[in-house]
């Protein structure tokens, strides 16, 4: 285990300590301690398996768990936090439409008794913040995998959240969805100034966006600075020993196979990760 | 008040069946529980749960065994009491269901079974556990009441269990509506928005399972869930916003029951499969305004 030393300046946001998680008798996480800074970026990295899920479900506090999570500021509050999930699940041709998904999570009245004008009003410029509020009266089944996401985004907007958990948000998306939604969120986190925790096995999100990297599996490996974080050597520890990375962070763009941005513990060749 | 409304319905509808009292009653109970069903229908279309009330509908079958084998248990510890015998059934038939859609709903959540062979499993035991009883202790009971219902002798006090139903399930809906909606979509995104997730669906397979009890005597156990799922199929062909479903839905219901009912009459045919038989003529009818070009997403 290698622990980068020098590690962010400014206060942290969440703090976890010695976080343990075991779900039917299997130890998910162990120990795990970890500072997410505020007002940045912060990407939680890890293979699959890793927890990485699972730490965001301690953090939403739907998991039991042992140990300690604090949230900057009041002593008990919990601060409202924006979930931004993989996707959702539903029959894509049923007739919900984005200010439909938008409004059931803002409006107390029920859908069927018409959407105020105010809830909509509120959903259009949740969308705006993200150039996407065109999508306002689209079916949510007639959606790509990047709009999708954007949509879920400007959801977790609508509470103006203070911490914005974002899970393996572009997984189901295209490479050229990829490139914009990420651009979005760190345009957003820089504007907002929130913090923003975005979960993810694509490495060139982190290098691109990230200013604060914590690399896992089952337990915290590392975590600093993305600079000084994401070393050869560190890949190496939580990939596997012949993790490549040459394609996530040169070549990610134009990398045509099939699981083009997860690292590859089987694919041997040298690593630019690091310095 | 029955009888004036006995009287206003006979003067405005010269017909036959208006006739008989028990096609008034049953008429006026299948006009609040068709609406009823359809409505919970549109959550069970949108997040395919068809299945699962299909469970808990055919459910009901062992709940009326079990009521039936408690009565005379009853009936020698509190003698005179009540009238057990019909009261026991229909309380089962309830409590019965909902344990189904509990179980159902904790297993899946335990293991990483997939939803539908986790139903499967339930679905078949249930009925396995009726049917083994039955047979061992040669019942004989109107079951055949249960399985394609029956209107005959449908009374006041089944139009009064229809409005309060009715009423249940509109303020159910009235205030759910929207977190039910954010459930079936994402489980964890609603929890994060403090909805309490596992409540709310106990609440849900709860009211299926008391609609459907409702509904038993006279749709039947075969086609009670088609009175859940075929006017929310329809309705979701023809709406276009999430809300405008649910009140396709319930005109849609409400027209099927109420056709169906007056139909079956005519035709002399049982009642459940009248109304389904005019929801599915429905649904076939808004395939096609389904497929209709769109000027426009909104609506």
């Amino acid at each position: 285990m290698t622990q980068v030393p020098g590690g962010h300046r400014g206060p942290a946001a969440i703090t976890l300590r010695g976080v343990c998680v075991r779900l039917g008798g299997q130890s998910i996480l162990s120990d795990v301690s970890a500072e997410i800074p505020a007002g940045e970026l912060t990407a939680l990295i890890g293979p699959n398996g890793a927890g990485k899920t699972t730490l965001l479900r301690v953090l939403l506090n739907q998991v039991p768990y042992v140990g300690r999570v604090e949230f900057r500021g009041a002593s008990n509050a919990r601060p409202r936090i924006g979930y931004v999930p993989q996707t959702l699940d539903f029959d894509r041709g049923a007739p919900i439409r984005v200010v439909d998904f938008l409004a059931c999570g803002s409006q107390r009245r029920a859908l069927w008794l018409g959407i105020a004008r105010s809830v909509r009003r509120a959903a259009i410029a949740a969308l705006e913040q993200i150039g996407a509020a065109g999508l306002i009266d689209r079916r949510l089944g007639q959606l790509s995998g990047g709009e999708l996401q954007r949509v879920l985004l400007a959801m977790a907007l609508l509470r103006e959240p203070e911490i914005l958990l974002l899970d393996e948000p572009v997984a189901g998306v295209d490479l050229a969805g990829r490139g914009m939604f990420c651009d979005v969120v760190g345009t957003l986190q820089r504007r907002l100034r929130c913090t923003v925790v975005l979960v993810s096995h694509d490495l060139s999100v982190v290098t691109e966006h990230a200013s604060y990297v914590i690399c896992m599996n089952r337990t915290i490996h590392c975590q600093g600075r993305t600079v000084d974080t994401l070393t050869a050597e560190n890949l190496r520890t939580i990939y596997g020993p012949t993790a490549a990375l040459h394609h996530h962070v040169h070549a990610h763009e134009g990398a045509r196979h099939s699981h083009p941005t997860h690292a590859h513990p089987d694919h041997h060749g040298h690593e630019h990760a690091g310095p | 008040m029955i009888d004036t409304i006995h009287a206003v319905l006979r003067s405005l509808m010269p017909f036959e069946w208006a006739e008989h009292r028990f096609m008034i009653h049953a008429l006026l109970a299948v006009a609040f529980l068709a609406p009823c069903c359809a409505a919970l229908g549109v959550q069970v279309v949108n997040f395919r749960m068809a299945f699962f009330s299909d469970a808990i509908s055919h459910s009901a079958f062992t709940g009326v065994v079990i009521g039936y084998l408690l009565v005379p248990v009853f009936e020698a510890t509190w003698p005179g009491a009540a009238a057990w015998n019909r009261i026991l059934p229909p309380a089962t038939v309830v409590l019965f269901g909902v344990a189904v859609g509990a179980g159902i709903t904790a297993v899946r959540r335990k293991t990483d079974l997939a939803s539908d062979t986790v139903i499967g499993v339930f679905f078949a035991t249930v009925i396995a556990m009726g049917i083994a009883v039955i047979s061992h202790l040669h019942l004989r009971a109107d079951f055949e009441r249960y399985l394609y219902g029956s209107l005959i002798g449908a009374a006041p006090s089944d139009v009064a269990v229809a409005i309060i139903a009715a009423f249940v399930v509109l303020l159910f809906l009235a205030l759910n509506f929207n977190p039910l909606l954010l459930i079936g979509l994402n489980e964890s995104l609603a929890r994060s928005r403090d909805i309490r997730t596992r409540a709310m669906d106990h609440a849900f397979s709860l009211l299926v399972a008391l609609v459907v009890t409702v509904s038993l005597p006279s749709v039947g156990l075969l086609l009670v869930t088609a009175m859940l799922v075929v006017p929310a199929a329809a309705a979701r062909n023809i709406a276009r916003s999430a809300g405008g479903m649910l009140v396709w839905a319930v005109l849609i219901g409400w027209a099927s029951g109420v056709g169906g009912l007056i139909g079956s009459f005519y035709a002399d045919t049982a009642a459940g499969a009248a109304i389904i038989l005019v929801a599915a003529s429905i649904f076939v009818l808004s395939l096609s305004v389904g497929r209709l070009p769109r000027a426009s997403a909104r609506g």
